[in-house]
């Protein structure tokens, strides 16, 4: 019994210098994160990534400069304002807040085992295997706490100077025990399935979360968004808070109740319901640490070995193209198809927009056709009726359009070497990306002008402009991810250089916008100046696919320079 | 064949190649020795145009690389180290994109696809993707690739890293039978082992510096009257391995004596 009780006190105690010490490394690994951080940026010697650093500071102190504006607003008209239930509201931001960490956690735990090498290096050092996954935890902890502060620093050192001082220390200590039980719950469930997980796919399977994620986020603000519901876009009362956000029992609402009592001055609330949350989450890191080392142990870390993926060789189909059509274009049109198909990663830039666009034409097109048709035949009614296909088009055309260079990645040396010109590149990019994204909105857009009923003119005349606006838009855009082509990515989601994600975007806008006001301005000079309509109405979208045109192709010129002085090193 | 004049590249501050002059003739199988860092890579990727040199010129198969690139190109077989592939592509389909990507004849292409995988003993994997490919399978594909459109110079960096014992072997004999045939092999290796058995001739480079270029033979008469110019006793050049000709020709016979400075760490 004595044995027993000396060994449990004592395996107690070692237990908890494994938590401690993960608490340690992790806070290690974090400086050693940020240190990355900084020499990517700041200490990078590359003008680029110093003036990325330099714009995102900015963008964050102009953050801070509009939240801190409207927190002394909120500060000052409180006192004349009638009460606020603060405790709903902040429950209900932490409820929100625990979906943004059970997914962002999900995500990073995935990564950290499947695709992060450097676990492997933590774990042949000589700590605790339970240091080390405590560790990671830790890890997300800080992440999750610096990000919140970014976002919500003035907010909170407003009222702390104005009001309560405990207010900035208090709620940096709810932001640091708050994630802890989701980001450990989601750490040991993690552990758990990527027993089934087979090895070589973990890139696919986080894309896939983060597809399904994006979906289900999409499909929920489409049924329950006061803006969509009913025909048209009549707003509904907002429900009574359900009982679920306040309720006592709940970790959201401790951590509301909580924050309230900061916010109202009233400490001993306050403290009351933050020493809950500390001890939840101190028992949920300890158990969670636990456990996860044993389920390390127990061999469940290792994935399922990959079966070989092949090419569909009994089904394999000789592609034959025509003979006029050059060999080597045939050849990267069919490789970045394969590419893009084949990569679950990849794959989600092109079906991602189509299945939003499709949800939101199933669960609302009954709404948007008879919002259309209302207007009547006419050109405005079939430029109404590509709205659609023109979301559908910016999404294809940024999706595809300008990651086609950068998809050649760290294998562009096998076209540089080879004895081709670099434009012949480009000119097969423009290719790759335009017939899907072509076929794609001419579906849809077919579809919506047969629903709409614009009058065949209008409706064919639209079609055929939104084809070549497809055609140009989609050469634009991969023009554009030529000048900013990244080649060094080895995570699908770092392809695009957030420069060219930037310009590519403003340029959509700039070219659908003008085409639209030129359409519209052309209906409106046709009627007031008493013109042919049709001829007015076709010479505006000719001269917009014009400029378009003009524009794509000294894009393309300028993204051929660059790349012909590309070096592969 | 192949002809360098006076090749230089710089990356800023850092001399990475100076002035190298090489010629290399038909037939030949060419060893560029080096230790790592030395400048091996960086002088194969300006000769086959994947690096600008800051000055100076190459000329390959009878054409200047960066004034008439395609038609160099297209006489040029290259086989990278490390060599990234399409992943989502099988054996198969990433050879018929070789094939395509050099303008070669579609039957022929398939012909020459069929005899190259059953060479280097992939057929049974031609339809697997090349993420499931190890390292040495990799390197077998790259190889198949750059010989798919009948090159008149083949370009290899480190070729044999990552090879079993078997298909180093099967590589030598193909190298060989390459040159029998009047084409050129041009490859780079730290490992002089290999160097030794293959090469008829040898360049050795050290921090970007051609340091000696001959026959094995010629550079044990280089490294004998390198000993003698420093005032010692030359050993006799006859059976000096080229591990002992190189690291005389490099200086390295003088560097710190590992067993102090492990000594100094265990201290």
């Amino acid at each position: 019994m004595r044995t027993w009780v000396r060994s449990s006190a004592s395996s107690r105690v070692k237990l908890a210098d494994r938590v401690l010490d993960g608490l340690r490394l992790g806070l290690t690994l974090w400086l050693v994160q940020f240190q990355i951080f900084l020499n990517q940026t700041v200490r990078s010697r590359k003008p680029g990534r110093i003036a990325g650093f330099v714009v995102g500071v900015v963008l964050i102190l102009f953050w801070w400069v509009n939240i801190g504006a409207l927190t002394l607003v909120a500060v000052s008209a409180r006192a004349s304002a009638p009460p606020v239930a603060l405790v709903t509201i902040l429950s209900i931001a932490f409820l929100f807040y625990t979906g943004v960490l059970l997914f962002s956690s999900l995500l990073f735990s995935l990564n950290a085992l499947l695709l992060n090498p450097d676990l492997e290096i933590l774990l042949t050092a000589p700590r605790s295997v339970e240091s080390v996954l405590a560790a990671r935890m830790v890890v997300q902890v800080l992440r999750m706490l610096v990000l919140s502060l970014l976002l919500t620093f003035p907010a909170l050192a407003i009222p702390s100077v104005t009001g309560n001082p405990a207010v900035l220390p208090g709620f940096v200590l709810l932001l640091v025990l708050y994630p802890v039980p989701p980001i450990v719950l989601i750490s040991v469930l993690t552990l758990a399935l990527v027993r089934f997980v087979p090895a070589g796919r973990g890139k696919e399977i986080v894309a896939l979360l983060g597809v399904a994620v994006g979906l289900t986020i999409n499909v929920v603000n489409f049924l329950v968004n006061p803006a969509f519901r009913g025909s048209g876009f009549r707003r509904a009362t907002v429900d009574a808070t359900p009982g679920i956000v306040t309720n006592s029992w709940l970790p959201w609402s401790w951590a509301g109740r909580a924050a309230a009592g900061l916010l109202g001055g009233d400490l001993p609330a306050a403290l009351g319901w933050g020493l809950a949350l500390l001890l939840a989450s101190a028992g949920i890191l300890v158990v969670g640490v636990l456990v996860s080392g044993r389920l390390y142990r127990a061999g469940w870390i290792q994935t399922v070995p990959g079966r070989h993926r092949r090419a569909a060789a009994g089904r394999r189909r000789e592609w034959k193209t025509p003979g006029s059509i050059n060999p080597v274009l045939a050849g990267i049109v069919l490789k970045d198809w394969r590419m893009r198909t084949r990569d679950v990663a990849q794959l989600v830039r092109f079906v991602m927009p189509v299945i939003f666009v499709l949800l939101l034409l199933g669960i609302r097109g009954s709404g948007l056709v008879s919002a259309v048709q209302a207007g009547g035949p006419g050109p405005l009614t079939a430029l109404a009726g590509l709205v659609p296909a023109s979301v559908l088009l910016l999404s294809l055309s940024g999706g595809l359009g300008l990651s086609a260079i950068s998809l050649e990645g760290r294998a562009i040396w096998i076209y540089a070497a080879s004895p081709n010109p670099i434009g012949r590149l480009l000119y097969a990019k423009c290719w790759a990306s335009a017939l899907p994204t072509v076929v794609a909105t001419l579906l849809v857009a077919v579809l919506m002008e047969a629903l709409v009923h614009p009058g065949w003119l209008w409706g064919t005349a639209a079609i055929a402009i939104l084809a070549v606006q497809a055609v140009t838009l989609t050469a634009l855009m991969v023009a554009i991810g030529g000048v900013w082509a990244r080649f060094d990515w080895t995570d699908a989601r770092r392809m695009m250089h957030p420069a060219a994600g930037i310009l590519g975007f403003l340029a959509q806008l700039a070219i659908m916008g003008a085409t639209a006001l030129l359409a519209a301005g052309s209906v409106v000079l046709a009627g007031a100046l008493h013109l042919e309509m049709a001829t007015a109405f076709l010479a505006a979208l000719v001269l917009a696919a014009a400029g378009a045109a003009v524009l794509a192709y000294g894009a393309l010129v300028l993204a051929a320079d660059r790349l012909r002085s590309l070096e592969v090193a | 064949m192949l002809a360098t004049r006076k090749l230089t590249k710089k990356y800023g501050a850092l001399t990475a190649v100076e002035g190298l002059d090489l010629q290399v003739g038909p037939g030949e199988l060419f060893g560029f020795l080096g230790p790592n860092g030395a400048g091996k890579t960086t002088t194969i990727k300006m000769l086959v145009g994947l690096l600008r040199p800051t000055s100076g010129s190459a000329t390959v198969a009878g054409y200047d690389i960066q004034l008439e690139p395609e038609q160099a190109k297209a006489r040029i077989g290259y086989v990278p180290d490390s060599a990234s592939l399409y992943e989502k592509l099988s054996a198969r389909e990433f050879l018929e994109f070789s094939g395509d990507l050099y303008h070669v004849d579609r039957a022929a292409r398939d012909r020459r696809i069929q005899t190259l995988l059953q060479l280097f003993s992939l057929r049974d994997r031609a339809d697997d993707f090349l993420s499931s490919y190890s390292r040495g399978m990799r390197q077998k594909i790259s190889l198949a690739a750059a010989l798919l459109h009948d090159p008149q110079i083949l370009f290899l960096d480190e070729p044999t890293v990552g090879l079993d014992p078997k298909s180093a072997h099967q590589m030598k004999d193909l190298l060989q039978d390459f040159c029998r045939e009047g084409k050129t092999v041009f490859f780079s290796t730290h490992i002089l082992e290999i160097a030794e058995r293959m090469c008829t001739r040898m360049a050795i480079i050290d921090r970007g510096r051609l340091i000696a270029a001959g026959t094995l033979e010629e550079l044990r008469g280089m490294a004998a009257a390198s000993v003698t110019a420093a005032g010692l006793i030359p050993a006799s050049p006859d059976g000096q391995s080229l591990e002992q000709v190189f690291l005389r020709l490099t200086g390295s016979e003088d560097d710190e004596d590992m067993g102090a400075i492990l000594s100094e760490l265990e201290g």
